[in-house]
């Protein structure tokens, strides 16, 4: 609270409880004046553009709307795209605290999907009840093993993740799209056929209020995968030892983690929700596959993890910031004419801010120790003002104890920091 | 079979010069992820200036190829700054750096070549089209029998890369500025005590790496795409990795794993023509360069030594 009072902004940044979040906010509001200096560039208001990426998500109300649907339709249609997304986002994050780059969510997220829409989507005659926890199944399944797969790599080829996900993405995608071109296409769209309705995992056009709308069953599996996340990682064993093999793997050897399993096992871990991710993509929200084309999603949820400071709970705000743009793009280019490209720029802008996170801690952490100095020096300036006299003697002790202890708190608040990290 | 190996030296050389411009960047010490991200950056500047100048020439004229590739290696460097900006002065995590760079080069180029398009031709097309580079074959070494193909039909950039690949193994390994480099990503510490720069030498490196993925790009738009579109983002920059840590960081081995992925990928296509199988095979037989890597990264990846510094922000008060 003190430091909170000192320093406005970089007091923010620098305190232990709301750092995270004041980088977060403030990479949003730099994305959000600089994607506003392209769009006036462009010569655009970037006011209406905002507000129609709105409009589009079903956050705001638009001029008029097709029959038979509505604001709250354009809502379910969002939240069945951010689903996905946090799933996703919580795969990357699930690797990271571990110390593994998941950089192949795309290929688990297409591998998943395609086999779930082969397995069970092509079935005919199978009731929800089954097909529906099936799909699930399947998806959790294959995009665990292809997780595992990499950690095993991993461990024992040494093999660093990141190369590896990216060949198995491309493999991945490359045999997918064999499979589709070959067995499955349907021929008007060239992707896959649709699967059966039983099987998607969104129920599609239900009456809600006079309007229809298609109600994602994603949006639970992916808040409750945010929470068994945090359960998971706050106040398991198993997660501590996660965490302790993302923070020193020598660390967490010497206290008797076993290292290996436990890269494998985060790998399986990402894996299972990058499948559950694709899952609800495929069956959820395109509800066909295109051939030989990996989903942006799986970069994007880097974005979002990286925004949300790697935690499930600050996974679900960033991913809702990250999908507004993705999801209303369509409707945006569509009433302002800018090219829907855009949205990935200003993803790709929001990244880049929130990458500069720990500079901006250290803007503020400087800042800071600016202003401690220059308290210490007026002190100083007082103390030579007063003269040798007595009660002078009294101000520069006095000064002499206050640069005292302003110079211990930093370095209380250094050590903290520190310490912070190193944990 | 000759085929082979001139289509194989076309692919195999582009990604060698990406593959030792990522050298370059881990050698210093700062991981390199994003040479996907420059590579089509770079190359999204080049196909621009090559648009821009192409209506002022004749049809023919393969003057800008060559400034494509000047301006490439410009447009490449210049955009590896942000990597440079981000690893080296503001200690963000390498990896997720290069991935950044890498999501905003494909946001920024797809974008903007829509909107040069709109401005140039009023059609919002998310291509530019170039065209292929001319060919020429060596009169008496391409008549050598079995391996006359490496000489038949070679590009003119493919020498251009080789004399670079030659002056940039020089500059690595015969150069003071070249062992300030290796020492920088061995022991910024050491280099920092014997009065070298770390945070320059880190700098000129990453900057090298962009310029020379840049050139690889535009290599790419120029032989095997004939155009510039965001399909330039096939997956080459990570493999130009591949080759680097499969290499072991050294530049004359990552010229041997080049060619052999040139080979692979070239005669797989060879292969899949020489059986007559439908089109929709072709996929298949794409795939060899990615699992070739995959075969020859488990048998090689134990031996690996990856420079020791390499990953870790520089900071002049830690040991």
């Amino acid at each position: 609270m003190k430091e909170k009072k000192k320093g406005g902004l970089a007091g923010l940044l620098i305190s232990d409880r709301w750092s995270n979040v004041t980088v977060s906010v403030l990479a949003v509001i730099l994305m959000l004046l600089t994607s506003s200096l392209i769009l006036l560039m462009m010569g655009k208001n970037p006011a209406v553009a905002f507000r129609s990426f709105l409009q589009g998500c079903g956050f705001w109300p638009k001029a008029n709307y097709g029959g038979g649907s509505g604001m709250l339709s354009d809502l379910f249609d969002y939240l069945n795209i951010l689903s996905p997304m946090m799933l996703a986002a919580l795969s990357f994050i699930v690797a990271f605290k571990t110390g593994l780059f998941n950089i192949g969510i795309s290929g688990q997220m297409l591998l998943s999907g395609f086999l779930a829409t082969i397995m069970v989507g092509y079935l005919k005659d199978l009731s929800p009840w089954i097909a529906k926890p099936l799909v699930i199944l399947i998806g959790a399944a294959a995009g665990g093993l292809a997780g595992a797969l990499i950690g095993f790599l991993k461990y024992r080829f040494n093999i660093h993740e990141v190369v590896s996900t990216i060949m198995v993405n491309y493999i991945i995608s490359y045999t997918t799209g064999f499979f589709i071109n070959t067995r499955y296409v349907d021929m008007l769209t060239r992707s896959s056929r649709v699967c059966s309705p039983a099987s998607r995992l969104t129920w599609t056009k239900v009456p809600v209020g006079g309007i229809s709308c298609n109600i994602p069953l994603g949006i639970v599996i992916a808040l409750l995968a945010v929470f068994v996340v945090k359960f998971i990682f706050d106040k398991t064993v198993f997660g501590f030892e996660l965490k302790a093999v993302g923070t020193s793997r020598k660390c967490a050897r010497y206290i008797g983690v076993n290292v290996q399993k436990s890269i494998i096992l985060s790998m399986a871990f990402s894996g299972i929700f990058a499948g559950l991710a694709g899952v609800t993509y495929y069956l959820g929200y395109t509800n066909t596959i295109v051939p030989k084309t990996l989903p942006g999603m799986g970069y994007d949820s880097i974005a979002v993890a990286l925004l949300g400071n790697s935690s499930p709970v600050g996974s679900i705000f960033a991913s809702i910031v990250v999908t507004i743009f993705q999801s209303g793009a369509n409707y945006m280019s569509s009433s302002i004419g800018v090219a829907k490209e855009i949205a990935s720029l200003i993803t790709g802008i929001l990244l880049l801010y929130a990458a500069c996170g720990e500079y901006m801690k250290e803007l503020g952490r400087r800042r800071i120790e600016k202003a401690v100095d220059r308290e210490i020096a007026r002190m100083q300036e007082a103390r030579i003002k007063e003269g040798p006299d007595i009660s002078g003697r009294g101000a520069f002790r006095q000064a002499e104890n206050a640069s005292a202890a302003g110079r211990r708190e930093q370095e209380e608040r250094k050590d903290q920091k520190e310490g912070g990290e190193d944990r | 079979m000759t085929k082979v190996f001139t289509d194989g030296l076309s692919f195999a050389l582009p990604l060698l010069i990406m593959a030792v411009g990522a050298i370059y960047s881990e050698k210093s010490g700062v991981t390199n992820l994003a040479v996907e991200g420059f590579q089509g950056f770079g190359a999204f500047i080049g196909a621009l200036a090559a648009v821009l100048l192409m209506p002022h020439l004749d049809k023919s004229s393969q003057i800008p190829i060559y400034v494509a590739m000047l301006f490439a290696a410009v447009g490449g460097g210049v955009y590896a700054c942000i990597h440079a900006l981000l690893c080296i002065n503001f200690k963000a995590n390498q990896v997720i750096s290069g991935v950044v760079v890498n999501i905003l080069a494909v946001a920024l180029t797809t974008f903007f070549t829509s909107a040069a398009n709109t401005a140039l031709a009023g059609t919002a097309s998310n291509k530019f089209i170039l065209g292929v580079s001319n060919r020429y074959s060596i009169p008496l070494l391409s008549k050598i029998p079995w391996i006359g193909g490496l000489f038949q039909k070679m590009y003119p950039f493919e020498w251009i890369i080789i004399g670079l690949v030659v002056f940039f193994w020089y500059l690595m390994y015969r150069t003071r500025y070249g062992m300030r480099l290796r020492a920088c990503g061995e022991n910024p510490q050491a280099l920092d005590a014997a009065g070298g720069k770390v945070v320059r030498t880190r700098w000129i490196a990453v900057i090298i790496s962009g310029a020379l993925s840049g050139i690889g790009g535009i290599c790419f738009a120029y032989s095997i795409m004939a155009n510039y579109s965001p399909s330039i983002y096939m997956g080459y920059g990570y493999l130009a990795i591949a080759a680097m840590i499969f290499g072991n960081w050294s530049i004359p081995a990552t010229v041997l794993v080049c060619l052999v992925f040139g080979i692979a990928k070239a005669g797989g296509q060879q292969l899949c023509i020489a059986m007559q199988l439908p089109g929709n095979y072709t996929d298949l037989f794409n795939m060899l360069p990615y699992i070739l890597t995959m075969l020859l990264l488990i048998f090689f990846s134990k031996r690996n030594h990856p420079p020791q510094a390499s990953g870790q922000p520089w900071d002049a008060s830690r040991r």
